[in-house]
């Protein structure tokens, strides 16, 4: 236990607040993935990946300590929010993502592939968005607003193929953040 | 054996409460997702608060990312509008000319038309304009389209008005914060728009079918089949949107037949909302029933 706050000399003080920052990373990026999914570019099949879901997933799979199941409750609640879907279907399923890529996501992809590679972690990722999506139409007819099932089908296959250009991002605010800290 | 028994160190007994908590937030946090779930089914209003608030903090971001776009685009439009001046202009001025003509026949049918409403005393409520706005975020993501605009309670906007560009019908507002507000466009599910097939008169729903094209749904004498290319225009049933705006153009005529859109949300740029064409009439107070003596009514 490091010493009370009022002992700190100024320059630890700052380092204390800067691990507060450095924590909330993940969640202010997945935030601003969640936001940027609302981009006023109309199109007719939804071929707007889900951000947010590929931003949780990334984390969870990651840093899952930075990545607990009650934030990933809070930004599923901003994004039923932000896109008009009757609340709970994003908040019920980004935690339990969370909480299965922490039980069995590990024990899956390290058994067959050694740890984390590439392939490895977009094929992981490719069926837990395939999971998601039917978890998600069958909440969404469950809250009342149900519909075909293509449009989330496309908007699964974008979402796997944003895969590569997200990860990339959020590798690159991590090894920033390693860098800073 | 060990004796006295030895007590776990509490760095162990630390990390076991913590992971309970831990555990028991968890199922603390999906017993609250799914109790918002089921809630939504039964109310799907309660959250109202805090959509118009979220609407609020994300169009100010689009509206201002927006600006150097909107420069690039009109700087390019600008120079494309340099190359083939000359033919195109001509052909604007033939245009014109047939144009001017038309428009003199349409002032002499609606000064007629004024006259005729005059004769037989026709009631019609006044479109009032409330504001325009462009759009400042989209939701394509799944079933819901629906799209914000920048324009909310502090200019008038509120739920419950119509959108329309100037090729026809794009939605109605459903909530509007203090200065954003989010429109229900017609391909999203819940959006029904009663519409009047021109050809016929038939009175019919124009349904959004989360796709590019409208469903027509319901429709009156539906044994005489639709054609391709036969328009739908709003009827004013229901009170909302006001009649004659364009909503669409028949391209399936089987059964059920879809429609596509006039209003593209692509290709548009600024909306105009509407105020509700027969806003819900004020329903006085109830008159007290018992009698007033005379000396105490207001003269």
């Amino acid at each position: 236990m490091t010493a009370p706050y009022r002992l700190l000399a100024p320059q630890e003080r700052v380092r204390y607040w800067r691990g507060y920052a450095e924590r909330a990373v993940p969640a202010v990026v997945t935030l601003v993935l969640v936001a940027a999914m609302t981009v006023p570019v109309f199109v007719t099949v939804p071929v707007i990946p889900h951000l947010g879901l590929l931003g949780v997933l990334i984390w969870a799979n990651f840093q899952p300590g930075l990545m607990p199941p009650w934030l990933a409750f809070v930004i599923g609640v901003v994004a039923d929010v932000l896109f008009g879907l009757p609340l709970g279907v994003n908040a019920t399923l980004l935690p339990v993502m969370v909480i299965g890529v922490r039980l069995i996501g590990a024990r899956l992809v390290a058994s067959r592939f050694g740890d984390h590679s590439y392939i490895s972690d977009w094929l992981f990722a490719t069926l837990v968005i395939g999971v998601f999506t039917l978890a998600e139409w069958a909440l969404l007819s469950i809250a009342g607003t149900s519909g075909p099932f293509a449009p989330l089908a496309v908007q699964a296959g974008t979402t796997i193929l944003a895969y590569p250009a997200v990860v990339g991002l959020i590798a690159r605010v991590q090894r920033r953040l390693q860098a800073l800290g | 054996m060990d004796w006295p028994p030895t007590r776990r160190t509490s760095y162990a007994r630390r990390e076991q409460n913590l992971a309970l908590i831990g555990a028991v937030v968890t199922g603390a946090v999906l017993a609250t997702g799914l109790l918002l779930l089921i809630l939504s089914r039964v109310t799907p209003i309660y959250s109202l608060r805090l959509r118009t608030a979220a609407i609020d903090v994300v169009a100010p971001f689009w509206t201002t990312i927006r600006g150097p776009f909107d420069v690039l685009g009109s700087g390019v439009d600008g120079v494309g509008d340099y190359i083939g001046t000359v033919p195109r202009a001509r052909q604007l001025a033939i245009e014109n000319a047939a144009l001017r003509r038309a428009l003199q026949d349409h002032d002499a049918l609606a000064a007629e038309n004024r006259s005729l409403h005059r004769l037989v005393r026709v009631v019609e409520p006044h479109l009032g304009l409330v504001a325009v706005a462009r759009f400042a975020g989209a939701s394509s993501g799944s079933y819901a389209r629906t799209a914000m605009v920048s324009a909310g309670n502090r200019d008038g906007v509120f739920a419950g008005q119509t959108v329309r560009a100037d090729v026809g019908l794009v939605g109605r507002t459903v909530e509007a914060g203090s200065h954003a507000a989010r429109i229900l466009l017609l391909t999203d599910p819940n959006s029904r728009v009663p519409v009047l097939v021109v050809r016929t008169g038939q009175p019919a729903l124009a349904v959004g079918a989360a796709g590019r094209l409208l469903e027509v749904r319901d429709r009156l004498g539906a044994e005489v089949p639709l054609l391709v290319g036969d328009r739908l225009v709003t009827s004013g049933a229901g009170g909302l949107f006001a009649p004659q705006i364009p909503v669409a153009t028949v391209v399936d005529a089987r059964e059920p037949p879809r429609a596509r859109p006039e209003a593209d949300p692509v290709a548009i740029d600024f909306v105009a909302i509407y105020r509700a064409y027969l806003p819900v009439p004020e329903v006085p107070a109830a008159v007290a029933t018992v009698p007033v003596p005379r000396e105490a009514r207001k003269k």
